[in-house]
């Protein structure tokens, strides 16, 4: 069955080329939903435009036709964002997939939307750092995350992907150096120091354009450049592990060791989030097992670094300790350490750990929080989860310094069960309102988080956003109904 | 709600929902990948997904969604559904890199599909439809006389070959009407070897095309057949030269669901299913072997994707030609687990010719990039593949296979 109409599927078999357009239902299908309870819709097209100048034409002829258009990668965001709202065009990036430049002496490359994190971290790993042809070590790294290896790089960092350098670089949006975006009128820009010549080394010292294109979900442009900071990977690593009795004790532990910024990562998991996969539904946890289990990645140039590195943390413990925080000594299993250290990993991002044998569902309230409200939030979302049949599966990870932290807990439904899938969006969105007054704001946000987020937003702020988003894209087409506003 | 069986109509499909259910729709199986201290590798696996782009051609994710799609009734059979099924070699790459419950049921639920495809009114491709009009009689998919399949054995070798032997030698219909020297060329090292086996006329094609099609119906009395051969000439093990004939026989007629169709033909039990380099290996081990000369080539091996990600067979053959004197054995970028098919299976080679040459020139390709002067396989029907596309693409690359490269310099110690 085709959907569409023949017009517009012939431009844009013009545009693309017949190949890489299809209005048939038979390949549409795949882009109707994702891994979360967003309900299925159905676009009309799918296009896969493989230069800049091809994005162009589809968006004049988008905007011309007032059809939505929804940029789309691998659709792994946990959010329901590439679900199209209101049906139009998948713009599927994945022909995109040239890296385009990696510069081992400034320490940058220059990606396409296409280039998976798998792609990325083997060309990462093959280039050396260097300086006038002299070699300093083996190989860069990004910020890799635990999300599926064929996710777009780019597609993580313009959402504030979270990646395993998290605690010492920031976030993966943190780490971006320049862009070029086509707006939704058509227009090419680009943004940040390749807007001046071919170095796409940083945003700074100009107005930081960038921001109206990173966090906005695909409703501002299609970045179809990406220019990121790499780091040379460190020779020397370990992984240090404590667990506690309570969400108090783990984060004051935390708190304390990220107040060094000595370690890569600081991340704690609930008992619940430490099964693999994740215990669904709900039971509860042996009455002896810790609360929480805890990781650090420390790395290092010398085995000396990570000698310094490993006294410190032992006195953050005992210091911990001697305050009266309970702190309960573990071993990691060497497979989750692997998993750690090696990252990106197909094991680690595959969902097995979270969803195995559950029945195909998975979202989360993912979100960002001051560390303060860990504690408090993890026994309301706990009460409100066991209350919904779910295991609070939760996570937090810091990031870089003592200013906030990821609070996310991963969540396994039943996709064929109506009321499992219903007990998991109820649940969620009840965590997420719950949230808000202690500061804590969801990341890559499903449309319901957005309704929590826009019903409590300072006005001034709504407006302004309305406003940006009328004057990039006047005709609403980009991802439309993914902001709760527009 | 969407995620709910509503089509009760694809009832062997429904029967599996429960697997294709665990599907998370992560994409893990879109790329081929893996990461750590000794490994950095990244490419595209999928044979399907590299040509046809669209998610739907892309891994496992794009079939079960579309299994999904269907039996939530939110799409309807089309001609495009059909392209999307049968364009799909079932190489198995996917399944190699999905991790949750779904993933042994991958490959079943391709077929599961297909069947189920056979009912509808959809385009099956046109030769696929033309040898399933006639393998039912014929017993071969190349539409060739049935009496004419030992052709390719001369009549003084057939003559002194026992009635019953210890083993089977199954050729296989490629290597019976299409590869006939690799069927000479097993035969004479089966006898060099000094092996107790014999060749069989009423040898039937064993299924594979059938099954892999989802022909079901169709396949029962193939199996039925050949399971009783075995008994009837006194025989413990089949040995075959062909990895789809040995994925058949070996999975298929002795393995439960997922892997094989003991819930559907019952079992197999009593006999052992080797590959030719299964017997090779394990008499090399034994030093029953001696090599008589030496091959000073530049080799490089391509995995059958029915005896490697199909049956986790990847050492054997290669520890085989590691111990050729001369050959010096080199790897494609993707092999093993990561290798990347020769465009053939899954009934591609018959429905859409011009794809499957198209890749296995891509495989070609990476066959020279490695410098290698040869490119040697061990299954007959990646060697029709390769070897075509060699041709069509003027590539200096020569192709035989393991047994041919074996034969002319061994003896039985
Ligand atoms: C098991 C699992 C674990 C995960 N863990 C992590 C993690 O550790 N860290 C993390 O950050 N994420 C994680 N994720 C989320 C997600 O996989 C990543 O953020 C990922 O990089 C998204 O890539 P994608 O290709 O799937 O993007 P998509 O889902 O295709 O796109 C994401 C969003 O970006 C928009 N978009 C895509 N391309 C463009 C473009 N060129 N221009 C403008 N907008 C665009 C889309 O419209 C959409 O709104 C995880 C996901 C899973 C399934
Ligand atoms: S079996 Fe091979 S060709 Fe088919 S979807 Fe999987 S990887 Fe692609
Ligand atoms: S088949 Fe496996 S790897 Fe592919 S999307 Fe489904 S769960 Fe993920």
């Amino acid at each position: 069955m085709a959907r569409g109409n023949n017009e517009i599927l012939a431009n844009l078999e013009q545009i693309v080329g017949p190949e890489y357009v299809s209005n048939e239902e038979a390949d549409l299908q795949p882009y109707t939903w994702d891994m979360t309870w967003a309900e299925p819709r159905m676009p009309d097209y799918v296009v896969m435009p493989k230069t800049v100048t091809e994005i162009q034409r589809i968006l004049r002829l988008a905007n011309h036709r007032k059809i939505p258009v929804v940029p789309y990668c691998n659709g792994t965001n946990i959010g329901g964002l590439c679900v199209p709202e209101e049906g139009g065009i998948i713009m599927d990036l994945k022909k995109m997939d040239r890296i385009l430049k990696i510069d081992p002496e400034t320490c940058y490359a220059v990606i396409e939307p296409g280039v998976s994190h798998a792609a990325f971290s083997a060309a990462l790993k093959a280039t050396n750092p260097q300086w006038k042809g002299e070699e300093f070590s083996k190989g860069f790294e990004f910020g890799w995350g635990v999300h599926p290896p064929s996710a777009s790089v780019l597609a993580m960092a313009i959402n504030h992907g979270i990646g395993h350098l998290n605690g010492r670089l920031g976030i993966n949006s943190q780490l971006m150096s320049s862009m070029e975006v086509v707006l939704p009128t058509g227009e090419v820009a680009k943004i940040g120091s390749c807007a001046y010549s071919d170095s796409w080394h940083s945003f700074l010292p100009l107005p930081r354009m960038d921001g109206l294109f990173t966090g906005w979900l695909g409703t501002t442009g299609i970045v179809t450049k990406l220019g990121v900071w790499i780091f040379p990977i460190r020779p020397y690593r370990d992984v240090l592990t404590i667990a506690a009795a309570s969400a108090e004790d783990i984060t004051n532990y935390m708190v304390r060791w990220r107040h060094y910024s000595l370690c890569d990562e600081v991340t704690a998991v609930s008992w619940w989030l430490a099964q693999i996969p994740i215990v669904f539904p709900y039971s509860p946890k042996p009455a002896d097992a810790p609360e929480f289990f805890s990781y650090t990645v420390i790395s290092g140039w010398s085995e000396e670094e990570l000698a310094y590195k490993r006294k410190m943390w032992k006195e953050v413990v005992e210091k911990e300790r001697a305050k009266g925080t309970k702190l309960i000594d573990f071993e990691y299993p060497p497979e989750a350490k692997k998993g750690r250290t090696e990252l990106p990993s197909r094991i680690v991002g595959s969902t097995k750990n979270y969803s195995k044998s559950c029945g195909g569902g998975i979202a989360w309230p993912g979100t960002f929080a001051p560390c303060k409200s860990w504690p408090i939030l993890y026994e309301k979302w706990k009460e409100i989860y066991i209350r919904h049949g779910l295991s609070p599966a939760t996570r937090f990870t810091d990031y870089q310094g003592a200013h906030y932290g990821m609070l996310r807990c991963m969540t396994p439904f039943n996709k064929r069960d109506p009321a499992s899938v219903q007990a998991a969006r109820d649940a969620m969105v009840e965590c997420v309102r719950a949230g808000l007054p202690e500061g804590m704001l969801p990341y890559k946000p499903p449309v319901e988080y957005q309704n929590e987020l826009n019903a409590v937003a300072d006005a001034g702020y709504l407006y302004l956003m309305a406003k940006i988003k009328d004057m990039l894209d006047p005709n609403n087409i980009m991802n439309p109904g993914k902001l709760g506003i527009r | 709600m969407s995620h709910l069986l509503k089509n009760k109509n694809l009832k062997e499909l429904a029967k599996i929902y429960d697997w294709v259910s665990m599907c998370t729709h992560c994409g893990n199986c879109k790329y081929g990948y893996e990461y750590g201290a000794a490994t950095n590798f990244a490419a595209m696996l999928c044979v399907q997904g590299d040509k046809f782009n669209f998610d739907s051609y892309r891994g496992s994710r794009g079939k079960v969604s579309l299994a999904r799609s269907l039996l939530h009734n939110r799409i309807g059979w089309s001609d495009k559904v059909a392209h999307v099924l049968f364009t799909c070699t079932s190489c198995g790459a996917c399944q190699q890199m999905c991790e949750t419950d779904i993933k042994p049921w991958i490959l079943r639920m391709f077929e599961t599909l297909r069947y189920e495809a056979w009912k509808q009114n959809v385009a099956i491709p046109e030769n696929i439809k033309a040898w399933s009009s006639t393998i039912g009689t014929l017993y071969n998919p190349y539409k060739e006389p049935h009496e004419n399949r030992l052709d390719w054995l001369p009549s003084d070798v057939r003559a002194s070959l026992p009635k019953k032997a210890e083993y089977i030698y199954f050729a296989g219909c490629t290597a019976s009407y299409r590869r006939k020297q690799l069927a000479r060329a097993t035969v004479s090292l089966l006898q060099k070897l000094k092996v107790d086996f014999t060749v069989v006329e009423d040898e039937w094609c064993c299924a594979s095309p059938l099954l892999r099609t989802g022909q079901y119906d169709l396949a029962a009395k193939f199996v039925e057949h050949n399971k009783a051969l075995p008994e009837k000439y006194g025989a413990s093990t089949f040995i075959t030269t062909c990895s789809g004939c040995y994925r058949t026989l070996g999975r298929d007629y002795t393995m439960d669901a997922p892997e094989g169709y003991a819930d559907k033909y019952g079992k197999m039990t009593g006999v052992k299913v080797l590959h030719t380099t299964h017997l090779l290996e394990e008499m090399l081990k034994k030093g029953e072997i001696e090599f008589t000369g030496s091959f000073n080539k530049k080799v490089t091996y391509h995995d059958p994707c029915h005896l490697g990600r199909h049956a986790e067979v990847y050492e054997t053959p290669r520890n085989v030609l590691k111990a050729v004197p001369g050959l010096e054995l080199v790897e494609m970028y993707r092999n093993r687990k990561f290798s990347f098919c020769c465009g053939a299976g899954g009934g591609v080679r018959g429905g859409f010719a011009d794809y499957s040459l198209e890749t296995a020139g891509k495989r070609v390709k990476e066959a020279e990039a490695t410098g290698a002067e040869l490119v040697t396989s061990a299954c007959p029907f990646c060697y029709t593949n390769l070897a075509d596309a060699i041709e069509l693409n003027k590539s200096p690359l020569k192709m035989e296979d393991v047994v041919e490269i074996i034969e002319p310099i061994v003896r039985r110690k």
